[in-house]
């Protein structure tokens, strides 16, 4: 199987077939083999694939009535095509926003860039399907002085332009490597991450710093045309130098030096800008083909975020002694998004299409957790505090209500082309967000993690204690609030438990569960309603819900 | 060359190994238990530790290394205590009848003279990066696997912000509990029109679902989440405990006023099984008035803790529990034109005692005139390692985590070895 898996990665290279990625991909994952088929699992079927792929690409679950359309879909593409769809929707655009948000600023608070501003740039950036190499050179290049390319400047200038947590993430988050434990020594477990590397890399910001305007007291990145990094071993006492430089590629030594090295010249009231900027050389040395780091890491990034778990894990751990699953298939993926100019939608999709994403979760034959992180099993994977809002939301009709709401509200303030806009996905998609905004935010700051964001999951007694009692969740799931509560209050059996299982879990419910939601509501002693109540709470909290599977 | 020998892989991995069977070998002997015998034979295994944090920099000169009669040493007497030649101030008479429980640390030089720094970096014996709270790391490797209450509970009156509860790496189950007080959590209890029987049913009804969902299925993660809501409904439960419920003998012993009640609330919290909890007494940040606010203040804390220090040894869990009190820093020798002392983590001190910590020493000193450490000079990372090794866990192996091996106390220092058992 790996002889074969390596012919696979140098005939996809060269890209001579017209065999599409997905197909590469699952042959490069193992299908095909005996071994590999002895465990895998079941196709996921169309219900399973419609919520995870809603899930993965717009950020919450279908609607009731966009799973059962799907569901009595004939045509044999119509993966394909929802693939396509929503891929192109508004909502996409805002699920990239909140993944990469979280990925590049971890959830930190807002110091000197409106976060406003920088999570409207990234989803401008991914409604435009901006290629991640362009994306990250603007994030690199941006200095806060121009107001148009300010956002971008968040990277940097939110890390208080403090070259050690500069260095260390644009390590974990750029090039999954994390060199923290190199700063003082080369890494005393890890061969591999040298000290040099660290370095090399804090070269390249040393210099500059956080300027603060004595007038409009704005910030930008200040620079100054000198500063070498040495740094020596705390264990060996060996000392070095440094230019510039990417990990193993060649240094980028400074041009001679000019007669006069600034710009404009260092002064507490002014920003110093140096003739050579070494800060200016990272966005072109990151994004070159030559670091091959850089594609691997966005390529192992993607992945996670549609199968679970990277194919290194975790994601900024790359070292000899934690190597890729499968080694083959990372560089097939790192080297065709390069390929196709870093088009994440392109590789989104294909990793979409491939039979490795539509398995089931349900193990089959012998299979254990091992087999899952070798993508033999769909894994389970956490709903992320955004995705949880937006779903349970959807699942009690809130965001139905509320645009209904908002799109009368603008009809009868009898704006011009109010009729049209109210038609407008984009305009839905914006107002609706607005509106539940705070609802969201609740979330993130209860369920998400400040700092490294890692796959692993966790669960705190205070995020429990919030879906149980607090009042958010009662009050959609009260029939005033969202409005499935009412909805269901108007049927019966079978349709009710029917009308439940779709709105909430995206299938309809199997003849055992029509039977034991049955049994359940007749053996309720209290009003019809409260019963409801019950039941809508109960599969909210549950772990069907709380997972993408 | 400092213990470049101590960070290679296969040392790192056999500590690892040491360590894990330490605990793994805990936890397999506790099991599942129900009787009261087992139960109180569970008490004196789990080991645990109450943190007492005297926020915004206790004086130690006020405190734990008088100087009475020297150039800095301001106006309060130094006293003898329960043992011979250790004295502390007078302003901690009912500690001074007790001081056989416990110990000094006289030495410390963190070199940090900033709050959040401080803090942060006694908390964490790490100067910078993120990494664990001691009471996270508690959580993680000390609480019993059956136990329904989160691992780490923090009683405090007003917010500090503690990055993901202080958990870094370990998560959010190890995160900080944080008490508002004597408060309830938030959300504690069920929404109205929900009361016991329709919670109870609605609770069932979650179970139900979840078994379908959890054939053919990874448990890991699953499980972990069922574990929240025991946790939750362990909390709703126990809401009694938060609702002073303290006798009035109790309120006695400790006092009305809030740290009394903190106090009362730490030793339930203990006794139920919590594996770190850390009370905060504000108020040391005597930038003006040093002596008056000492006065007032450790007049405050000195006797409902020493109600706590008492009820947690004839309950027989001093053994089992490390005690801390401890600061951010401690407070300039020189008094300032406003009669303050102002922040200082060059010289100064916390006292320790209980679980695995030799009673009645003194561990260093400071000058004559405390302006620099004299002898044994340790910094929060010593104390870190010592904190844990107290408790049984070894601070020199790695934290148990998936990919990445991060060691748990600062591989550069380690334990001040003289003051464990």
């Amino acid at each position: 199987m790996l002889i074969s898996l390596t012919m696979i990665a140098c005939s996809a290279a060269s890209s001579v077939a017209d065999t599409p990625l997905h197909k590469w991909v699952d042959m490069a994952v193992g299908m095909g083999s005996v071994g590999f088929e002895n465990v895998a699992a079941d196709d996921a079927g169309d219900a399973a694939f419609a919520r995870r792929l809603y899930l993965d690409l717009t950020g919450m679950i279908p609607s009731a009535e966009q799973a059962r359309r799907f569901l009595a879909d004939r045509s044999t593409d119509k993966r394909a095509r929802l693939i396509d769809q929503l891929l192109t929707s508004p909502q996409y655009a805002r699920r990239m926003q909140y993944e990469f948000d979280t990925m590049l600023m971890e959830r930190r608070p807002d110091k000197h860039i409106k976060s406003d501003e920088w999570r409207n740039y990234l989803r401008q950036s991914f409604a435009q399907n901006k290629p991640w190499d362009q994306l990250v050179s603007e994030m690199l290049t941006a200095d806060g002085t121009d107001e148009k390319t300010r956002p971008a400047a968040r990277f940097l200038l939110d890390r208080e332009m403090k070259t050690d947590t500069m260095t260390r993430d644009l390590g974990r988050i750029f090039l999954g490597r994390d060199l923290q434990c190199a700063q003082c020594h080369d890494h005393p477990n890890i061969e591999g991450y040298l000290q040099r590397h660290y370095h090399g890399l804090a070269a390249f910001l040393n210099r500059s710093y956080l300027f603060t305007d004595p007038k409009s007291k704005q910030t930008s990145i200040g620079e100054k045309a000198e500063g070498a990094v040495k740094f020596t071993s705390v264990f060996t006492s060996e000392s070095d130098e440094t230019a510039p430089r990417l990990l193993d590629l060649p240094p980028i030594e400074d041009p001679p030096a000019a007669e006069e090295p600034y710009t404009v010249k260092p002064d507490k009231k002014v920003r110093s800008v140096p003739v050579y900027s070494r800060r200016l050389q990272l966005a072109a040395a990151m994004t070159d083909p030559a670091n091959v780091a850089f594609r691997r890491n966005i390529a192992n990034r993607l992945w996670a975020l549609m199968m679970g778990r990277g194919i290194v894990e975790p994601l900024d751990m790359w070292h000899a002694e934690n190597p890729p699953l499968r080694p083959a298939l990372l560089d097939l993926l790192a080297d065709t998004l390069a390929d196709h100019d870093y088009d994440i939608r392109y590789l989104l999709r294909e990793l979409a299409l491939t039979k490795t994403y539509q398995q089931s979760s349900q193990y089959n034959g012998d299979a254990e957790d091992s087999d899952a992180a070798h993508f033999a099993v769909s894994m389970l994977k956490p709903l992320s505090p955004e995705q949880l809002a937006w779903s349970m939301m959807q699942a009690t009709s809130l965001t139905e209500t509320t645009l209904k709401d908002l799109k009368a509200k603008h009809l009868a303030a009898g704006t011009e082309d109010a009729e049209k806009q109210i038609d407008d996905p984009l305009w839905q998609e914006e107002t609706l967000h607005n509106a539940l905004k705070a609802h969201v935010d609740t979330f993130a700051g209860l369920f998400g993690v400040v700092g490294i964001q890692t796959s692993r999951f966790d669960a705190s007694a205070d995020q429990a204690l919030f879906v149980r009692n607090g009042a958010a969740l009662q009050s959609w799931i009260a029939s005033g609030g969202g409005q499935l509560t009412s909805r269901l209050n108007m049927l019966q059996p079978p349709d009710l438990i029917d009308e439940f299982y779709f709105s909430v879990f995206s299938r309809p419910p199997a003849i055992g569960e029509i039977h034991f939601v049955t049994q359940f509501l007749e053996q309720q002693p209290d009003d019809r309603e409260s019963a409801i109540r019950k039941l809508v709470w109960a599969a909210l909290s549950s772990a069907e819900f709380r997972f993408n599977h | 060359m400092r213990r470049n020998q101590g960070c290679n892989p296969l040392e790192h991995e056999m500590a690892r190994r040491r360590f894990l069977t330490s605990t793994v070998a805990g936890a397999a002997g506790i099991g599942l238990v129900d009787t009261h015998a087992q139960a109180d034979q569970l008490k004196h295994q789990q080991k645990r530790i109450l943190q007492v944090f005297l926020q915004g920099g206790v004086s130690q000169l006020e405190s734990w290394d008088p100087k009475p009669g020297t150039v800095h040493g301001g106006p309060f007497q130094a006293i003898p205590t329960s043992v011979p030649g250790i004295h502390i101030s007078e302003l901690l008479p009912n500690i001074a009848q007790r001081m056989h429980l416990l110990s000094i640390v006289r030495s410390i030089n963190i070199k940090i003279n900033d709050h959040e720094q401080g803090r942060q970096f006694m908390e964490k014996g790490r100067r910078v990066g993120q990494f664990p709270y001691v009471g996270a790391v508690a959580s993680k490797y000390l609480a019993t696997p059956n136990s329904n209450l989160p691992g780490y509970v923090h009683v405090s009156s007003r917010g500090l912000s503690d990055v993901a509860g202080g958990a870094a790496f370990l998560g959010a189950k190890h995160g900080q509990l944080k008490l508002e007080g004597i408060k309830p959590p938030g959300n504690l209890s069920a929404p109205a029109g929900i009361d016991a029987v329709a919670d109870a049913s609605r609770d069932k009804l979650r179970l139900q679902f979840n078994q379908r969902f959890a054939d053919r299925r990874s448990k890991a993660m699953t499980e972990a989440y069922d574990a929240s809501y025991d946790q939750a409904a362990g909390l709703m439960e126990r809401r009694a405990m938060f609702e002073g419920t303290a006798s009035k003998k109790d309120l006695e012993r400790y006092g009305t006023h809030d740290f009394g009640r903190y106090c009362l609330l730490a030793r339930t919290l203990l006794e139920n099984g919590a594996a770190c909890v850390k009370v905060t007494h504000h108020g040391y940040d005597s930038h003006a008035e040093n002596f008056n606010f000492h006065l007032e203040q450790l007049g405050e804390f000195d006797r409902p803790f020493c109600m706590l220090l008492d009820d947690l040894e004839t309950r027989g869990m001093l053994e089992s529990t490390l005690v801390v009190i401890y600061s951010e820093f401690g407070r300039t020798p020189k008094v300032n034109v406003r009669y303050g002392r102002d922040h200082w983590g060059t010289a100064w001190s916390i006292a320790l005692g209980g679980c695995g910590i030799q009673p009645g020493a003194v561990i260093g000193s400071t000058n004559e005139t405390g302006t620099e450490v004299a002898d044994r000079e340790v910094d929060a990372s010593h104390l870190f390692h010592t904190y844990l090794q107290a408790v049984g866990l070894d601070s020199t192996a790695e934290h148990d985590l998936p990919g990445r091996s991060i060691p748990i106390g600062d591989p550069a220092t380690e334990s001040i070895q003289e003051l464990l058992v």
